[in-house]
């Protein structure tokens, strides 16, 4: 039989018609009295494959559509409705369905359009790739799965990986003419080993890439990380709980300050959920020399997103600046409760989500901190590549954290890997307790950011 | 008060026997194409959520869909793809892309050894008045509102008060060229209380959270005084409360949600998934001792009303009550379809997916430790110095099987009396070691519901045990 790759590739995303999806929301809101409408759509296809010792494991294909109307009743409360239904039937289910749960509107708190749902738009340089057969993802990924095992006799299996692609396209309307588009094609790999010696635990560590096609993934560079990281924990030992110096890999330390993001969230401030209040604008939150910024146009952003959910731009925005809190994360909602500007942090809702889309940490133009600081001439210190489980350890409201990690004690500048510990502490004391940077930004997928020396934290361990 | 309008019903065409030439097309397109089994799985969804903040209704949040996902097996491997389009185009070129992956092309010709469906096994006879006999949205709301008044009733330095609930109605039809043809409804509704308590610099939250399947009037039957008053005497204890000390302690285990930790530590390591990937110690142990022998753990799918009940899996089997863990001795695995066909363990009617979009794989239902001879009190009573976990939170488990849970509320142990409040506990371990040191379990088994993230998406379960007491294990604090 001859074997063609050309199964997915030939089902291309069937692509949404903006003008014709708001004509027959147009259509059939008048037809229920409705004036006042918005929507986001988006659909998608997804390509993955994993493999298991040489052998594919899964191979996975998805076409996804999904649409979520919102409208507004006459008393101007706000219901939406969510389908995966693109039909003209489904499209007008969705509408009665949010037409009936809009009777049950908040009146203290409703959205309305952003006033920058027609502003002009940043242009993304965001390379449209074909997405490729899907045997040839398994050949590459087969390729590389040989590869990591041949790097060490210990690493034996590559339980956890994949390597995927996705072509999608998003949609914002509303019924004063917003239309907001745009198409993007995404690829992924992650590679987690598993190495075990003899007489020893098993150890596991991996790496991840991500690119706008599965032509430009830097697969040979996620081998080398996923074989460096986790040959480097097979010589690992208990660590004596105590209180340690840490160095925060950027990973590890954009996981953190991403958990504790209600900090800078408005819509969590509203609710009273967020360890700042309206006033914490212009409070000093951190040591000088800190400054975060959200900027999800860094091109470092695979897949960012020219517009939110409310079709307001998204900008550059500085959270904190000079250690001070400077600006929250907004929605429509929540700027007009500020009296500020929508920011580009929104979802879609009868009550709008807020989140941040990518985070750059660094000194920013402050000066100060610790100089020359190299965790491989260090002593004492806890190196923390990655921490684990953070929707179980992190009290967000509260600002404590208690978090499992996998990382190195450091002494004489010899790093070993450490057996099993916890991390501990409180956020607002870790932003008031950092030591200084070392070394350059580095992108990953969540945001830029170098390693974070940060004084004394609580460490458990099962010495 | 607005009227009780009933909740948005969507009206979704039904899966019935009309269903059975489209669906003998797609499986004989696939048989005659070579492949060794196809499974078709169709489902139709329609949820609500609602959110409580305070004294107001904040969010309402109707959702309905419909899709596919389509299954071929060539041996031992597997293609899946999933879909909106449930036309029969749709779903033969759904099937093609299946067939493409694994190096099937399309064949006009026969039907390639497909004999046709069986009789259609109709689980959902009986639940087709389940939708519309759910509460309308009048009377749900009204008990959300009354259960976040209560808690402003209870409750002492109340910063943030919610209660949200969630109505799950699906839909499923299975066929699949070994001729399983079945059809089912699924309900599972589930409502939560949270509050946030705040004195100064000391800030506390604590949440609870209610599930049952197949009631559809659950909801007008929950307790929402009880659940307010232990949600804030929760909340009050652990506002004031000191960070635990890390270090090794004996602990005691909470009945109901403290199940977590088997469910996460050793629960998923006898599923197959883990078996095929190689990441369970108890791959060849089955008949070896892996437990104290205190030690029983069951699994099932049968328990009236429990989160993690079914009629049928999501592959068409009906469910089993599995022994996984009997005196401590290993018993059996869960398995599903991919799994009985690559590792050898038969079948339990534990094939599960989060919808359409996965495809199944071996999950846990309703997983509990069988209770034991002794009171709660016997347990705490035994140890002179360790740590009372009355409420978990969540956790995980890692690829070297490590697992990390919070402790929510808990208590020192001191000469076997409960002691002071301490919060920020972590519990840390692995399965293997921590199995052998469960030494006692009470009598005063309880389940709760939760939900479980793995392989194949989200799934509604059940977690349980009696008070438990471990010997000896690590708890990171300050």
């Amino acid at each position: 039989m001859t074997v063609t790759d050309t199964a997915i590739r030939e089902s291309p995303v069937q692509g949404l018609d903006a003008s014709k999806l708001a004509g027959q929301l147009e259509r059939l809101a008048a037809e229920l009295g409705i004036r006042r409408w918005d929507l986001g759509a988006a659909c998608s296809t997804d390509t993955s494959v994993q493999v298991d010792r040489g052998e594919p494991k899964q191979l996975k294909g998805a076409q996804r559509s999904s649409i979520t109307v919102r409208v507004w009743n006459a008393d101007g409360l706000v219901g939406i409705t969510s389908t995966s239904d693109l039909s003209a039937a489904g499209l007008a289910r969705a509408l009665a369905g949010a037409q009936e749960a809009s009777a049950y509107g908040n009146a203290d708190d409703t959205p309305t359009f952003s006033p920058l749902a027609t502003a002009p738009l940043e242009t993304l340089d965001q390379p449209l790739r074909e997405p490729v057969g899907i045997l040839s993802l398994l050949a590459t990924l087969q390729e590389a799965e040989r590869d990591l095992l041949s790097r060490h006799v210990a690493i034996s299996t590559v339980p956890y990986n994949g390597l995927a692609q996705r072509s999608s396209e998003r949609i914002y309307l509303n019924s004063d003419g917003a239309c907001r588009q745009q198409r993007l094609s995404t690829a992924s790999l992650y590679l987690y080993a598993r190495a075990e010696e003899a007489g020893r635990k098993p150890r596991s560590s991996g790496a991840v890439r991500l690119a706008y096609g599965a032509g430009l993934l830097d697969v040979a560079g996620c081998i080398d990380e996923a074989a460096e990281r986790t040959i480097s924990h097979l010589d690992y030992a208990p660590i004596d709980t105590g209180r340690y110096p840490c160095v925060f890999s950027p990973e590890a330390f954009l996981d953190l300050i991403g958990a504790f993001s209600s900090l800078f969230n408005a819509r969590s401030v509203l609710d009273g959920v967020s360890l700042s209040q309206r006033e914490s604008i212009g409070e000093q939150l951190a040591v000088p020399f800190l400054s975060i910024h959200d900027n999800g146009l860094h091109p470092g952003n695979i897949g960012a997103s020219s517009f939110d959910g409310e079709g307001t731009p998204v900008h550059r925005l500085a959270l904190v600046d000079g250690g001070v809190l400077k600006h929250f994360l907004h929605s429509e909602a929540t700027a007009r409760a500020f009296g500020v500007a929508p920011t580009g942090h929104a979802g879609l809702g009868a009550k709008v989500s807020v989140g941040t889309n990518w985070l750059e940490i660094g000194p920013g133009d402050s000066a100060g901190g610790a100089s020359g600081l190299d965790r491989h001439k260090a002593d004492g210190v806890v190196w923390i590549e990655s921490l684990s489980a953070l929707h179980a350890g992190v009290k967000a409201s509260q600002g404590s954290f208690s978090l499992p990690f996998d990382g190195w004690l450091i002494q004489g500048g010899e790093a070993r890997s450490i057996e099993a510990a916890t991390v501990a502490g409180d956020i607002r004391a870790v932003l008031k307790g950092l030591i200084g940077f070392e070394g350059p930004a580095k992108i990953t997928p969540d945001g830029l950011c170098p390693h974070v020396w940060v004084e004394g934290l609580s460490i458990t361990g099962d010495a | 008060m607005v009227a009780s309008l009933p909740l948005p019903v969507v009206s979704l065409d039904p899966f019935d026997l009309s269903w059975r030439p489209r669906l003998e097309a797609v499986l004989s397109a696939g048989c005659a194409a070579g492949a060794t089994l196809v499974e078709v799985f169709l489902e139709s969804t329609d949820h609500i959520g609602l959110l409580a903040e305070q004294d107001r209704i904040t969010n309402v949040s109707p959702a309905f869909g419909k899709g596919a996902g389509i299954r071929v097996f060539r041996g031992e491997r597997d293609g899946f793809v999933s879909t909106n389009d449930l036309s029969k185009r749709g779903l033969l070129t759904a099937l093609e892309q299946a067939l493409g992956m694994l190096g099937l092309e399309p064949c006009s010709a026969g039907r390639g050894g497909f004999e046709g469906l069986a009789h259609l096994r109709d689980h959902a006879a009986a639940k087709a008045g389940w939708l519309a006999a759910c509460p309308g949205l009048g009377d749900a709301t009204a008990r959300l509102l009354e259960g976040t008044a209560l808690l402003e009733c209870h409750g002492q330095h109340l910063q943030a008060r919610r209660g949200s609930y969630a109505r799950d109605w699906q839909e499923v039809m299975v066929a699949a060229s070994d001729g399983t043809f079945a059809r089912d409804i699924r309900l599972h509704q589930s409502v939560g209380l949270n509050a946030l308590v705040a004195d100064g610099e000391h800030r506390a939250s604590q949440g609870r959270r209610y599930g049952s399947t197949d009631r559809p009037d659950d909801l007008l039957h929950w307790d929402a005084e009880a659940s307010a008053t232990e949600l804030c005497a929760s909340a009050r204890a652990m506002l004031h409360a000191d960070y635990v000390e890390a270090g090794s302690y004996p602990v005691v285990l909470a009945n109901r949600f403290g199940g977590v930790i088997f469910h996460e530590a050793c629960g998923h390591l006898l599923e197959t998934t883990q078996v095929e990937r190689g990441t369970t110690p108890f791959a060849d142990q089955v008949g070896s001792p892996i437990a104290h022998g205190a030690v029983t753990a069951i699994d099932e799918g049968l328990s009236t009303g429990a989160f993690g009940s079914l009629s049928m899996d999501d592959e068409g089997m009906e469910p089993q009550r599995n022994v996984l863990i009997e005196n401590g001795i290993l018993k059996r695995f869960l398995s599903d379809r991919a799994g009985e066909l690559r590792t050898g363990h038969a079948r339990t009617g534990s094939g599960r997916r989060q919808s359409h979009a996965f495809a199944a794989a071996s999950r846990m239902r309703n997983t509990f430790i069988a209770a034991g001879p002794h009171s709660p009190a016997d347990l705490i009573g035994s140890v002179e110095r360790g740590l009372y976990c009355k409420s978990m939170g969540g956790g995980s488990v890692g690829p070297t099987g490590q697992f990390n849970f919070a402790v929510e509320e808990g208590y020192l142990i001191e000469n076997g009396q409960l002691g002071k409040p301490v919060k920020g506990a972590t519990l840390i371990g692995e399965a293997k070691e921590v199995l052998p040191r469960i030494s006692m379990c009470a009598n005063d088994l309880e389940l709760a519901a939760g939900f479980c993230g793995s392989v194949s998406g989200s799934i509604f379960v059940t977690v349980g045990q009696p008070h438990i007491k471990v010997d000896a294990i690590t708890v990171g604090g300050r």
